[in-house]
């Protein structure tokens, strides 16, 4: 073992080193340099050997000469003084007749890190840049990203920058790249390597000499380049067309991306590169690395947050194999459940039922969650795997059948009759607190339409001393109140037993706390409590707004081809963590993608976070007519889409769902129809009219137009507003599609 | 780019570590550490970890762990990419890439990866270029070595690197011209207790091995390439003559190299050469089950199917196996639980078959999943899907080269249900 004794090795290689036998016998002598790398690698600390290895370097053997090079670099920082007497020896190598002699000379004393370098490796870098053996230039261009790593306070060299720039030109292809790199390093920060017309231009004639790590570089590089008209963008993307379809994963995702982003504008162009990379992005998630697959899954499921469309018929290259490793089966599982329509959900729900018994807990959960979310649109179907899965009796699949269960209840509010008779019929109970959590919501939430709910209550309330989890005691207390509200007779006994157990023994304050606040609650009599506890339930309506949407392609495309899908489900946070580590182009790539911001703030999740409307007191037809021709218009937007053709009272219903209360509208389907909604959000009154013009008129799209009035203004308001309503009206349009 | 590469065997022992820039501390590979340690089985390891100050991105191939430190944002796809490349490399050179290997090469993996990278950038990654810098070691010129004491790196630079042609060196003399081109295609398939295909695809390569003097431009047709939907190729072809004429049309790279790959998914073209009757239950009680597994030809084209071996993994509570084989050899491994049955040759005549007792563990459980079972195969001289070479065509050279094409096809992932 290298570290045991390792005084004595050091000891002995320095003896057989220094021995003059050794050192005349050159096998021998490059065998115990060898023995010394090998014990450096195994992380022994062998910089005692320095001076004895310096002299090893005068050799005319290269292996020898760059094992000495690979110690030396090692340990350089560590001993300065000894390691400038190498200098000079490396110094006569970047003269050598060998260009390769030259080039691994001077690679490694720019990878020497340790002060008082600059002066030594400036001159053979500038003579490097103009060496005529590429190999020379490619090392001594990279020299230059070095020499100015090693100096990080000093004022860039401009004479260097430019001899750069003027490289870019080289008829070796990896010197252009390497220049690029090298530029961006040194750039930093002024916002890395600039990429004008002409650059831009020569990277991509240059392109097809690269090879594939080049290609996928280059490419990200051109994502700073904006072209000045449409037949500019026009011919760069047919220049790169064929690389959409690449050999290499890595640069069909690169040119993919580039697409993306140059495109913003042309949602056709966008549409029409997606469905050429589908197919290479398909050959990625069937690749022998499982790696790659992995990398291939999760850019799929970014696509399909765009295109739901494009891999449906492809949906049984998403099954999971026997043999793949989790993190992939959780993907594909994800990917399914997007993928399921009408004609596959049978055989798509076949397939997730078998990973329900998976050997790994984790795995089952997920895929009975992901039934669970199947369930919304085909509830029967899911609903007999689901209770299937309960007759299997294996605690973790119970929990999170139940759990499901849970879920499915809020968002699918016509299934519950259904859950109540299976959970009714099902024995066991679940053992975890989460299992334990949904089982009691159910009951508490439903307790009519289970007979036995109080029994299986009165169960958790006897073990009560027993159980650990605060949380669960806390979903106890406001169960056994609800099913007090509901059932009194049989369930005053034990509400009282648990409310007195829970103020006088119970040590958790938060529980204590909570039962105190029941207990005054229902001081103040049956009909108060029925009020602050029963709130109204979910919505079956809601599940229309629950829907997914196509989010548009700007919302993903510049987190496409990074590390941050990859990594985690926080996007944002991803990004920002990197840049924060020194990522120069990210500020740069920032403001290449303008409006992504402003995409980011009108998406749905954020908005209905951020504002919340109000229906507040109703406004009669006299005041709002007052109020509307007194204020001026402050946003008027086109919504991009026709008025849903549903019929008038489902719009004002799912509208009122989101507090916007409709005043008046248009009947049927005369032209133009108008519509007038009113609603209050944070201290203001917002009024708005929705107009569709006759379609048939010339000059007019026959798209939704929105103008929208506020007393007092406030633009973030309103910019919630418009998005909510928005996504209301998106929502209701395709669903009549 | 990538800052430091570090390979960590599978008892999580670091065994290499290489920086390109700043040297990294090994600590950092303690996050890596953590997520193994929660992954259980090193293949569930996810290839990127996030940590505060960096990103690990690593892959698992040949039972070592490449791991590689990102401090900037890189495309994932690259990295990875990358680092397969760096282990078919070591492939390449060495035969296999194992630890032990690894570590007695370890002279020639620092010079591999010092050419590879530089400064964190992919430098020289063409398996062609790479060889003339560094020349892989064999057993011949280690002894010649040895003895005359010269070395393995070449002494003078790749010439390839001048040529106009980034992937063909200039000057190249054979004296015998010949070209042989490899179609090799593995069918990837999932088939369910009844033998229905619920998945099935091809994947298809060409690798050639193309040993011509001088510049020649060949073209390579096929009778019928309508089959091929989702093609690949080497950088070397004409993209633009495959779109309009279906040939392809190319100056090879010398040497051996991936000429294309491509995918066949359209179930009805995928033919599944095998079926396999197979029954494995347990019993309730008496802590016992049987297996009788059958194997028989269903669309082979004629040909022969070979090097059969069926896998069943075992749920854990199988002790052992009491089995009889009418044909080839099996094995019961009661540490991995797996079954390991060796078939060999398929006789049409004679099916196959394994059949016995099983014993668990008593008093455990009926096991609740079911054993899957995967088939590994190969047939010799066909191509599952029917693609065949029409002819190969070579201009710009006066001599007639000697010209051979080869079919395989293999399983791949090809799994039944239970």
């Amino acid at each position: 073992m290298p570290y045991f004794g390792s005084e004595e090795t050091v000891k002995e290689l320095k003896r057989a080193l220094a021995n003059p036998h050794v050192q005349a016998d050159r096998l021998r002598y490059k065998n115990y340099i060898t023995k010394v790398i090998r014990y450096m690698t195994q992380g022994l600390d062998v910089s005692a050997l320095f001076m004895d290895m310096v002299k090893a370097s005068a050799t005319v053997d290269i292996v020898q000469k760059k094992l000495v090079y690979l110690y030396m670099c090692t340990y350089a920082s560590d001993k300065p003084d000894l390691a400038l007497l190498a200098i000079n020896t490396l110094r006569k190598d970047c003269a050598d007749p060998n260009p390769m002699v030259r080039g691994l000379a001077l690679r490694n004393m720019c990878n020497f890190r340790m002060p008082g370098m600059p002066e030594y490796i400036e001159q053979p870098i500038v003579a490097g840049l103009r060496d005529k053996a590429s190999y020379v230039r490619r090392v001594a261009v990279l020299g230059c990203a070095k020499l100015h790593s090693l100096q990080p306070n000093t004022d860039i060299d401009g004479s260097i920058v430019n001899e750069l720039y003027a490289l870019l030109r080289d008829p070796d292809p990896v010197v252009v790249v390497n220049c690029l790199r090298a530029l961006e390093e040194i750039l930093k920060d002024e916002g890395g390597v600039v990429i004008n017309k002409p650059i831009a231009h020569h990277l991509l004639n240059r392109m097809k000499d690269l090879d594939s790590w080049a290609q996928s570089e280059v490419l990200t590089f051109l994502l700073r380049y904006r072209p000045r008209s449409d037949d500019e963008l026009f011919d760069i993307l047919s220049l790169l067309d064929a690389f959409l379809q690449s050999a290499h994963a890595h640069v069909s995702v690169a040119t993919l991306r580039l697409f993306l982003n140059l495109a913003a504008a042309h949602p056709a162009v966008q549409a029409d590169a997606l469905l050429h990379t589908s197919a290479p992005l398909l050959a990625t998630c069937g690749s022998a690395s499982r790696e790659l697959r992995f990398a291939g899954l999760c850019h799929v499921q970014q696509v399909m947050r765009s295109q739901p469309g494009l891999f449906g018929t492809h949906y049984k290259r998403f099954f999971c194999g026997y043999s793949e490793p989790s993190y992939i089966k959780f993907r594909k599982m994800e990917i399914l459940v997007e993928l399921v329509n009408d004609e596959n959900v049978a055989l798509v729900l076949e397939e997730l039922r078998s990973y329900c018994t998976d050997v790994s807990p984790e795995l089952a959960q997920a895929a009975i969650a992901a039934i669970g979310r199947i369930a919304r649109t085909y509830s029967e179907k899911c609903l007999d795997i689901l209770t299937g899965l309960l007759a299997l009796k294996q605690d973790h699949i119970t929990s999170a059948v139940i759990q499901t269960f849970r879920d499915l209840v809020w968002f699918c509010p016509q299934s519950t009759a259904a859950v109540c008779q299976t959970v009714e019929a099902c024995v066991d109970n679940p053992q975890d607190s989460e299992g334990k959590q949904a089982l009691l919501w159910l009951l508490g939430e439903h307790g009519e339409q289970i007979s036995s709910a109080p029994y299986v209550m009165e169960g958790y309330i006897d073990g009560l001393k027993t159980e650990l989890s605060s949380a669960v005691k806390m979903e106890l207390l406001s169960t056994s109140v609800k099913m007090f509200l509901c059932r009194p007779a049989e369930t005053q006994d034990m509400l009282g037993r648990l409310l007195h157990y829970c103020i006088e023994e119970e040590s958790d304050m938060c529980v204590r706390d909570r039962a105190l606040l029941y207990y005054r609650l229902l001081q103040r009599g049956v009909e108060e409590t029925r009020k602050a506890v029963t709130g109204p339930k979910s919505d079956p309506s809601m599940s229309v707004l629950t829907g997914r949407q196509e989010e548009p392609i700007s919302l993903w495309a510049s987190t496409f081809n990074t590390l941050g899908p990859l990594s985690g489900r926080d996007l944002c946070l991803q990004t920002d963590i990197i840049s924060a580590s020194e990522q120069p182009s990210s500020s740069a790539e920032e403001e290449l993608l303008p409006g992504s911001k402003d995409v980011t703030l009108s998406s749905p999740n954020d908005t209905e976070e951020e504002i919340s409307l109000s229906l507040g007191p109703p406004l009669s037809h006299e005041t709002f007519e007052k109020m509307w021709l007194d204020l001026e218009i402050l946003h008027r937007q086109t919504l991009g889409f026709p008025r849903p053709k549903t019929a008038a009272d489902t719009l004002q219903a799912a509208l009122q769902l989101v507090k916007i209360q409709t005043l008046a509208f248009t009947p049927g389907d005369t032209v133009p129809w108008k519509a007038y909604l009113y609603t209050r959000g944070t201290g203001t009154l917002i009024l708005a009219e929705l107009l569709q013009e006759d379609p048939d008129e010339p000059g007019s799209e026959g798209s939704l137009v929105v103008s929208v009035k506020q007393q007092p203004g406030n633009q973030h308001t309103i910019r919630g507003f418009v998005a909510i309503l928005k996504s209301v009206l998106q929502t209701l349009h395709f669903d009549r599609l | 780019m990538i800052h430091s590469l570090f390979l960590i065997n599978n008892g999580g022992d670091l065994f290499l570590e290489k920086h390109w820039k700043s040297v990294i501390s090994r600590s950092v590979c303690d996050y890596f550490f953590e997520a193994r340690e929660k992954a259980v089985e090193p293949d569930n390891v996810p290839p990127v970890i996030r940590t505060p100050h960096h990103y690990l991105i690593n892959i698992y191939r040949e039972k070592i762990f490449f791991v590689s430190v990102i401090q900037t944002e890189v495309p994932p796809l690259f990295v990875i990419e990358f680092l397969h490349r760096i282990a078919e490399t070591f492939q390449d050179y060495f035969g296999e890439c194992s630890e032990t290997i690894i570590k007695d090469n370890v002279v020639i993996v620092y010079e591999l990866l010092e050419e590879m990278l530089d400064n964190g950038f992919p430098l020289a990654t063409e398996s062609n270029i790479l060889k003339e810098l560094i020349r892989p070691p064999t057993i011949l010129r280690s002894m010649v070595n040895t003895i005359t004491g010269s070395s393995n790196v070449g002494e003078t630079l790749p010439t390839g690197q001048l040529s106009t042609i980034p992937w063909r060196r200039a000057g190249v003399k054979y004296t015998n011209n010949e070209a042989y081109f490899d179609v090799v295609e593995e069918i990837d398939a999932i088939l369910d207790k009844s033998g229905t295909t619920v998945f099935a695809e091809i994947q298809g390569v060409i690798d050639a091995c193309v040993k011509m003097s001088g510049m020649p431009d060949l073209t390579l047709s096929f009778m019928n390439p309508r089959l091929l939907d989702d093609v690949s190729f080497h950088p070397c072809v004409r993209y633009k003559r495959w779109e309009s004429e279906r040939v392809i049309s190319f100056i090879p790279p010398d040497g051996n190299f991936q000429l294309m790959s491509y995918h066949i998914s359209a179930q009805n073209l995928v033919a599944i050469p095998v079926y396999v009757k197979q029954n494995i239950s347990f019993f309730e009680t008496g802590s016992s089950g049987r297996l009788d597994i059958t194997v028989g030809p269903k669309q082979t084209m004629g040909k022969t199917v070979e090097c059969l071996v069926v896998t069943v993994h075992m749920p854990k509570v199988v002790l052992s196996a009491n089995l009889n084989a009418t044909q080839g050899t099996y094995n019961y491994d009661p540490v991995t639980k797996i079954l390991l049955w060796d078939i060999g040759k398929l006789n049409p005549q004679k099916l196959p078959n394994l059949k016995g007792s099983l014993s668990l563990q008593s008093g455990a459980p009926k096991p609740e999943e079911n054993p899957s079972l995967n088939i590994d195969l190969k047939i010799q001289q066909l191509a599952i899907s029917g693609l065949k070479v029409n002819r190969l065509d070579m201009y710009g050279e006066k001599y007639k080269p000697f010209k051979g094409v080869k079919y395989v096809t293999k399983a791949g992932k090809f799994q039944v249900r239970t």
